[in-house]
């Protein structure tokens, strides 16, 4: 007898706001930082990041994110890679708030059923985390404090501060 | 993390000591007391066995505070100046007695249901519940309140056979916003905690469809390592669905979300004080769509009778459920039946988790059937974990190892009562004294913006208040939309489909922790006149008000702090007696207090809310509370005395003491708000409006603002104690049981008509009118001038608070 073993794979997609338009997230979220002094930062643009895991290829999540996750008008989305991003000293940074795994996460739930109402295979788990880009002069520590206090919550959060693009 | 099956092993308790056992109860956060451990013990002994993991978890959940309310029910020893007496069951000597003393045909159901019901015409039911969700509010703000709305929507679908929610409310107390003292470390910024629980109950209420139209904020900084998350819902549902019974041979089956390894340890988290040690697993995020399909399935499935009885479930999960459902017979479980989120449970953790989202049905097996098929078509999950029996006993298995094997008699009346003492008090002296003294326009003007008056906007506009398009009185009113609301008026027939029917519902809150530091008795009622006169002002009508109470508390351990309780319980009881309103459910919350940044005790002032619900018998006579043309006569309805302890004028002033407000006749005070209602089912009154904190001059302010006109009053033409001569007394005293009211002068006699004449009758005499010219003028009692303050400048004193410390 063969076992057929199904494919498994990881893919990273982001979507976000194109730059042309107002981020009211990112807004908000610039306020609640600079109440946690951080007063140097002066955008924050928000996006979503989704983390999908299972036998879906790099054409499937391409194409979820074009027509599930984001909307085609307002929105941008690619594949990116986990890999840390080259370091550009620009200053800016890339945090991303990823509910911690013992939490459920009801986006990534809802994405893993939408998947198979598309009719693409369903991801074995999906996971959604928010990030927010920030332009602005700080250190990881400061962000790092500052998120804690304001952004995401340690008991149930997992918070990964990096440098990043623009 | 142990293999599964590894905790249907014995758990050793037999010849340990005390000291063992709360050893063993803190590592595992089991919230047990001596005398339950020993009562376990002693009930194993004479079985002649160990008890498993899963039976011990299973007993101190059953057994938690949150599940039995072990302060109310058992037997206080309360003494209060020399007199000591015993109180055998604090709820069944209250809040039940005076609920049954009052008896009323319309309660359909009380105290025994996941929700309160009440009849709401010929053929359909009201159901109403409050919860708190504290604990987990304090630990996670956005996930706490989220899965508050999650909770009590559930405890609503999961009354009788299932109500369709059409209202949620919600009622925070926090700490103020620009708190600028130190914090323990891990305790989250009232501002912080504010905006969480505000964004989890919107992303709940708003996802599921249910408009969130009333509520509350309270601020004191005592509150700010403990806030207070109080989420209610209304649900409507068919009369003949409000009675339930599980019979023996049903399956037993679980609807919903899959069980994963969230929120364990809820209910018996609940019963400890909040400290740094707090289970991260206790913490849990909603998921308002799956909610959405249970809701959806479970009322197509109810239509069709498909099933014998339903509950949700909360805290303690299946053992909860299946426990309270076989209570009276007995179940058998399957736990490797149920639904995973992840393969590596152990036993005891698939039959405590909380995860939300799930609900628990009693299925005649012939149903099974159609009931899938209801079910699959609104993609939500379905398993039958077992079957409801005849033995008397839970027996639960995990792959044919006996994880739980319990005499039901055991679990729900075994819990040893413990007694406790209480102490009461009365406070000394009550003149009042300190503070600075301020004009009475400067006064005025910090009234307005203080914090627990000043414009909830910046709230309300987060929450989809409109969904389902009944709601006919909304929380902001007036002509910009932007008035302070006594009550709202919801319209609920999209729900039921009698869309001829002019019949409505109002739901009102009353609550003030400050005159619970003076005396937590009168607190009590005049947090239900407050409720009963935001009613009465609407339109809804206040000789059909059922009530709700939820009590939030710091440790009852401490004897002062049971002593308040019994204060205010026992001023429920004359509450419920005096308005002839009955309690149709309520829920305490205890433990509030948490060690400050010095580690010294904090605890919360002792908190009651009371809700309360009406029905309206003609939405379309409803009344809003801005003035809504010049030349009017205003009416005031009630006494005013010199009472202004606990008062926002001294609040603003920082005076201390003074007379508590107190409702000495509450029949007198029910006189005139059923007067009222019924001059307001007449269509005689334009305009009403309930004095609360800051009294005559602020409800004066309020509804002239909110309709823009001005208005004129006589503070000599007060109803009042005649020994007062004070101004600021009569402007800013808060007597209770006094409402406001706008009447066109051609309808004024009409209108005093309504009003008796006997010495139990309510007062009520024509203050001044309304006018064009958009001020607040007050005449004082010699004459002069006292006020005439432009009503722009109030307004927008009122209305940059929040959003000044929030954006």
């Amino acid at each position: 007898m063969s076992v057929r073993v199904q494919p498994s794979h990881t893919h990273f997609v982001e979507v976000r706001l194109k730059p042309e338009y107002a981020d009211a997230e990112g807004a908000a979220a610039l306020a609640l930082l600079r109440g946690q002094g951080l007063t140097s930062i002066r955008e924050v643009r928000v996006s979503r990041l989704y983390e999908l895991k299972g036998p879906v290829t790099a054409n499937h999540a391409s194409s979820a994110a074009r027509d599930l996750l984001g909307d085609p008008v307002t929105h941008e989305s690619r594949l990116v890679s986990p890999a840390a991003s080259p370091l550009n000293g620009m200053n800016f940074w890339r945090v991303e708030v990823w509910l911690k795994p013992t939490v459920t996460d009801p986006v990534g739930e809802t994405v893993r059923e939408a998947f198979a109402e598309m009719g693409l295979p369903r991801p074995d788990t999906a996971r959604c985390a928010l990030v927010y880009r920030l332009n602005g002069r700080a250190t990881k520590p400061q962000i790092e404090k500052a998120v804690a206090k304001s952004l995401a919550n340690p008991l149930i959060h997992r918070v990964v501060v990096s440098e990043s693009h623009p | 993390m142990s293999a599964p099956t590894a905790d249907a092993a014995e758990f050793a308790i037999l010849g340990k000591d005390a000291k063992a056992l709360r050893a063993l109860g803190a590592e595992r956060h089991l919230s047990l007391s001596d005398l339950e451990w020993s009562a376990i013990q002693a009930h194993f002994k004479s079985l002649r066995r160990e008890p498993t993991l899963a039976e011990v978890e299973t007993l101190a959940q059953t057994w938690s505070e949150h599940c039995k309310h072990k302060t109310f029910t058992s037997p206080i020893r309360f003494t209060e100046g020399r007199k000591t007496r015993l109180i055998k069951n604090l709820f069944a000597e209250t809040i039940v007695a005076a609920t049954e003393s009052v008896k009323k045909s319309w309660c359909l159901s009380l105290f025994e249901d996941n929700a309160g019901v009440v009849a709401f015409g010929k053929k359909w039911a009201l159901a109403f519940k409050a919860e708190t969700h504290n604990h987990p509010s304090a630990l996670e703000p956005y996930g706490g309140s989220e899965t508050g709305v999650g909770g009590v929507v559930r405890d609503v679908l999961g009354c009788g056979l299932g109500a369709k929610p059409v209202l949620n409310t919600d009622t925070f107390c926090v700490g103020r916003p620009d708190y600028a003292g130190a914090l323990p470390e891990g305790a989250h910024h009232p501002a912080r905690t504010l905006r969480g629980v505000i964004a989890g109950v919107r992303d709940y209420g708003n996802r599921m469809g249910i408009p969130t139209a009333g509520g509350g904020l309270w601020f004191d900084d005592d509150y700010r390592l403990n806030p207070l998350v109080f989420c209610g819902t209304v649900g409507v549902l068919p009369q003949w669905a409000v009675k339930k019974e599980v019979k023996p041979g049903d399956l037993i089956v679980a609807v919903g979300g899959r069980t994963g390894r969230d929120g364990l340890h809820g209910a018996t988290f609940s019963s400890a004080d909040l400290g740094a040690d707090a289970p991260s697993s206790a913490v849990q995020i909603g998921h308002a769509i799956q909610e959405k399909r249970v809701l959806d399935a479970l009322l197509a499935a109810r239509d069709r009778r498909l099933y014998r009885s339903v509950t949700d479930c909360g805290a303690g999960g299946f053992s909860s459920a299946v426990g309270e459902l076989g209570a009276k017979c007995g179940a058998r479980v399957r736990l490797e039946d149920a639904p995973l989120k992840v393969a590596d449970l152990d036993s005891w953790e698939i039959w405590l988790s909380e995860s939300q989202e799930r609900m628990v049905l009693a299925v005649p097996p012939k149903n099974l059937k159609a009931l899938q098929a209801v079910f699959a078509a609104e993609h939500c999950e379905l398993a039958v974990i077992g079957e409801f029996t005849r033995t008397g006993r839970l027996l639960v298995t995990h792959h044919e190892r006996t994880v739980v094997d319990l005499d039901m008699k055991f679990l729900h009346k075994g819990l040893p009562r413990a007694q406790r003492d209480a102490v009461w008090q009365a406070p000394g002296s009550s003149k009042p004294s300190g503070g600075a003294t301020l004009k009475l326009a400067d006064a005025l003007k910090k009234m307005v913006g203080h914090l627990n008056v000043c414009s909830r906007e910046w709230v309300i506009r987060q929450y989809d208040h409109e969904v389902q398009g009944g709601t006919v009185i909304k929380p902001l009113q007036g002509v910009r939309h932007d008035g302070p609301g006594d009550a709202c008026v919801i319209w609920p027939h999209a729900a039921t489909g009698d869309m001829k029917d002019p019949m409505g519902f109002s739901v009102a809150h009353g609550m003030n922790p400050e005159y619970g530091r003076l005396d937590p008795y009168w607190m009590a009622l005049a947090c239900a006149d407050e409720a009963l006169r935001n009613l009465t002002c609407v339109g809804a009508d206040p000789g059909r008000a059922a009530l709700l109470d939820n009590f939030c508390w710091a440790s009852p351990e401490d004897p002062r702090q049971l002593g308040a309780l019994v204060r205010a319980a026992e001023g429920c009881r004359d509450a419920a007696k005096g308005y002839g309103a009955p309690f149709i459910s309520g829920k305490d919350s205890l433990f509030n207090q948490s060690k400050d940044e010095k580690g010294k005790d904090l605890p919360i002032p002792g908190t009651l809310l009371v809700s309360a619900i009406a029905p309206v018998p003609d939405t379309t006579k409803a009344v809003t509370m801005d003035f809504k043309g010049p030349g009017n006569a205003l009416y005031l309805i009630g006494r005013t005395n010199d009472e202004l302890g606990g008062s926002l004028y001294h609040k603003v002033l920082g005076r201390a003491g003074g007379e508590v407000p107190k409702v000495t006749s509450p029949a007198t005070a029910l006189d005139g708000f059923k007067s009222l209602h019924a001059a307001i089912n007449r269509g005689l009154v334009q305009s009403a409006h309930d004095l609360s904190e800051g009294g005559l001059a602020l409800a004066a302010a309020e509804m002239g603002f909110t309709g823009e006109f001005g208005c004129l009053l006589d503070l000599d033409e007060l109803p009042r104690d005649p020994r007062i001569y004070t101004h600021d007394v009569l402007l800013f005293s808060e007597s209770p049981s006094r409402i406001l009211v706008e009447v066109r002068p051609e309808d004024e006699s009409a209108f005093l008509r309504h009003f008796g004449k006997g010495a139990k009758s309510a007062p009520v005499r024509r203050v001044g009118s309304t006018m064009a010219n958009p001020i607040l003028k007050v005449v004082g009692l010699d004459g002069s001038v006292l006020l005439e303050e432009p009503l722009k400048e109030l307004k927008e004193a009122w209305q940059k608070t929040l959003p000044g410390m929030l954006e």
